[in-house]
Formats: C-alpha cells, structure tokens, sequence
C-alpha cells in the first residue's frame, strides 16, 4: 500500500497504485538504477535545474514535494525557477514570489532564481522585484516565451543579471531554430554573464561547442540531454539538472553515470558535474 | 543471450523514436515500444524498455486522468534511462576501439 506523497520515478505512488500499476515493481527498478547511478562516496549532488508551481500544460511541483525528493535522492539542495505561469502582468511576478519564498522557507535546499519574458513591458522591474525577495539568478525561455536569445531586449536583460552576479540559465535545445549564432550573438554582447544553457543544448549541442568552446561563463546542465553530447562536453563546464517535474531525479542521475562511465571522467569530474561547479558558480561551498 | 554492437544501435535507434513519440503523446508510442522491448531482450536495457511497455499499454498515451499522466510520465523516465543505458554502452565501445 502506497503513502499518498510518496513517489516513484517522480510520480505520486498512490496516483499509480490506483491505476492497477505494481509501484513495488516499479520501486524496485527505480532503486537499482539508482544504485548504479549512485555518486561516489562523499560527493554532494546539488541541482541546477527545477521549476516550482503549475505549468499551463499540467506539470505542477511544490517546494514541500521537492524536498522530499531531494531527500529521496541523496540531493543536498536545487536551483528553482517558475514553471511556465507568467500570470496577469506576463512577468511571472506571483510565480517568481512562490519561487522567492520557498527559498526562505528551505533556505538550505532551495536556490530561487527569477523567470521573467523580455519581450513584455517591465521585465527590468520584475527582476529588480525578485533581486529583492532574494532571488539569485535569472531563467529565460526563448520557446515558451517566443523571443529570440540574441534580441536586443534578452541583452539588456543578460547584463543586467551579468552586473548582479546572476548567472543566467537559458533552455537549449529541443528546438527547430538553430541556436548556436543567437548564442553566440548573446554571449558576444554580454562578455561577463554566465550562461547555463539548460539540456546541453540538445539538439545544437555540436554546434554550440563549435560557437562557444572557449569563452568562459559558458555552462550547460545535463537535464534531459543526451550521453553524446555530455561525453563530448568538457565536464568542468557541465551542472548536474534534473528538469524537476518534466524530469525526475533516477534517470538524470543515472545520465551523468552513463556519461562519466563513457567518457571516462575521473571522481573528481563525476563530482565536479554533480554539484562541485554549481557550487562554485554560485559562490557557496560543495 | 549473447548481443552485439549492432543489437545496441538497433535498440537505440527505436528508443529514440519511442522517447519523442511518448513526449508527443503519439498514438505509434504503444506499437514502437512494443517492438523496442522486443529488440532489448537480453540486452541490459530489457527490463525497463519492457516494463515501459507495459505501463503504455495498460494506461494509452491520450488520457488526461490522474492515472494516466502519471504512468506515462513514468514509461517516458523508464524509456529515457533504457535510451542512457544503451547510448553509453555504444560511446563506451566506440571509446575502447578508437582509443
């Protein structure tokens, strides 16, 4: 019998348990990938990529069920953002508050980025909102906001953040644009910002190497990316992402596995991807 | 059962469309996967491409019910993981030669 709130492979176990599914069956699997992905010993896992609330399109997390997760996982803390609810003034400002608060709430395990749509007025002033509820870096969504990267609005926006501190993790990939010029474009014009280009840029991920191998401030996170493209990426470059609810914690755990096992990377780099150049881009300790 | 590289390369090739047709709510994914977990008998994959399979085929790839998203989200991680398993050992044998 399932407790409702437990979850397995990210989805309520009661939820499934309901349908006639064999959650013990289920659980099982979950455990042993888990057991191969498992980090080295001492190794502190910390996640770059989730959205807090409830996407339009019915993905919803909440923070109290994060954590559980991350408890679940072994995960010491995740960078937050907002699904996709940008709410009546289109700046996600309620959602980016949720955000905010969660982050005082779970002060150990919550990082709260803002999310906001350069395209609508008053992007600037919803971030200045969010700086002071404590958000510490910016999420953009060039799909699901309809811009383009190298518009001159995500420019200002960018070094804005840039002149912050803020990191800035863009979502790359899945797309039918090519983005490696736009990026490039983007990265051009704000030399200083650090930009985490979310799913490795799946999809583009070659062409991305090509554009930016070589300029610092250029990140990627390994949710929902592909072993290739992670193989072929310098792992000092790469942040573990889970994409929490789209993704869950095994399989992108079991993923960095498969691409540390593949590649070859050493325990250092394992753990340098898990959560190491995270916490140095953040300027906390692992 | 023995497998080879070529066993691998199939079995990735089907994952990767079962993945998108799963994401996309295809109706195709419940075939696809059916012929996937065939192709990953005996390989390391099998199990969790099979139980992928089963899960689309007890709950479709359409409903919205509770139920439903719930178990198709689960055969799209079971199926990504399949997709990591079998990808890493290509890439890792594909090391191992060039190397």
């Amino acid at each position: 019998m399932s407790r409702r709130g437990e979850r397995v492979w990210g989805e309520d176990a009661a939820v499934l348990a309901a349908a006639g599914l064999d959650v013990a069956a289920l659980g099982r699997l979950e455990q042993a990938v888990m057991a191969d992905a498992r980090p080295p010993a001492g190794v502190a896992v910390h996640d770059a990529h989730v959205h807090l609330g409830r996407d339009a399109d019915g993905h919803q997390l909440a923070a109290g069920d994060l954590v559980a997760d991350l408890d679940r996982h072994g995960v010491a803390r995740a960078v937050c953002f907002p699904a996709n609810e940008p709410g009546s003034d289109g700046q996600f400002s309620l959602a980016n508050y949720e955000v905010a608060r969660a982050g005082r709430e779970h002060p150990d395990r919550i990082v709260p980025f803002c999310r906001v749509d350069p395209r609508t007025p008053g992007a600037e002033a919803a971030m200045e909102r969010a700086a002071g509820e404590g958000a510490r870096g910016l999420k953009l969504h060039p799909v699901a906001q309809r811009f383009r990267p190298e518009d001159p609005a995500v420019i200002v926006l960018v070094r804005r953040a840039a002149e912050r501190g803020w990191p800035v993790l863009i979502h790359a990939g899945f797309g039918a644009r090519p983005l490696a010029r736009p990026l490039a474009t983007l990265a051009d014009a704000a030399p200083d910002a650090t930009l985490i280009l979310a799913h490795a840029g799946r999809g583009d991920a070659r062409a991305l190497r090509a554009a930016l191998d070589g300029r610092p401030g250029i990140y990627y996170d390994t949710s929902l990316a592909t072993v290739t493209d992670l193989v072929q990426t310098d792992p000092g470059r790469l942040l573990f992402g889970s994409d929490r609810p789209y993704g869950e914690h095994a399989s992108a755990m079991h993923l960095v596995a498969c691409a540390g096992w593949a590649a070859g990377w050493a325990p250092a780099q394992v753990a340098a991807v898990l959560g190491g150049n995270l916490c140095a881009l953040l300027g906390d300790d692992a | 059962m023995t497998y080879a590289p070529s066993d691998e390369v199939r079995l990735l090739a089907a994952l990767a469309q079962c993945e998108m047709a799963l994401v996309r709510r295809d109706p195709v994914a419940a075939a696809l996967l059916a012929q996937a977990a065939r192709h990953a008998e005996g390989l390391p994959a099998g199990e969790l491409v099979a139980t992928a399979s089963a899960l689309v085929r007890a709950a479709g790839v359409h409903g919205d019910e509770p139920a439903e998203r719930a178990a198709r989200k689960v055969a799209q991680a079971l199926c990504r993981t399949a997709l990591q398993t079998s990808e890493a050992a290509l890439v890792g044998a594909a090391s191992e030669t060039s190397g």
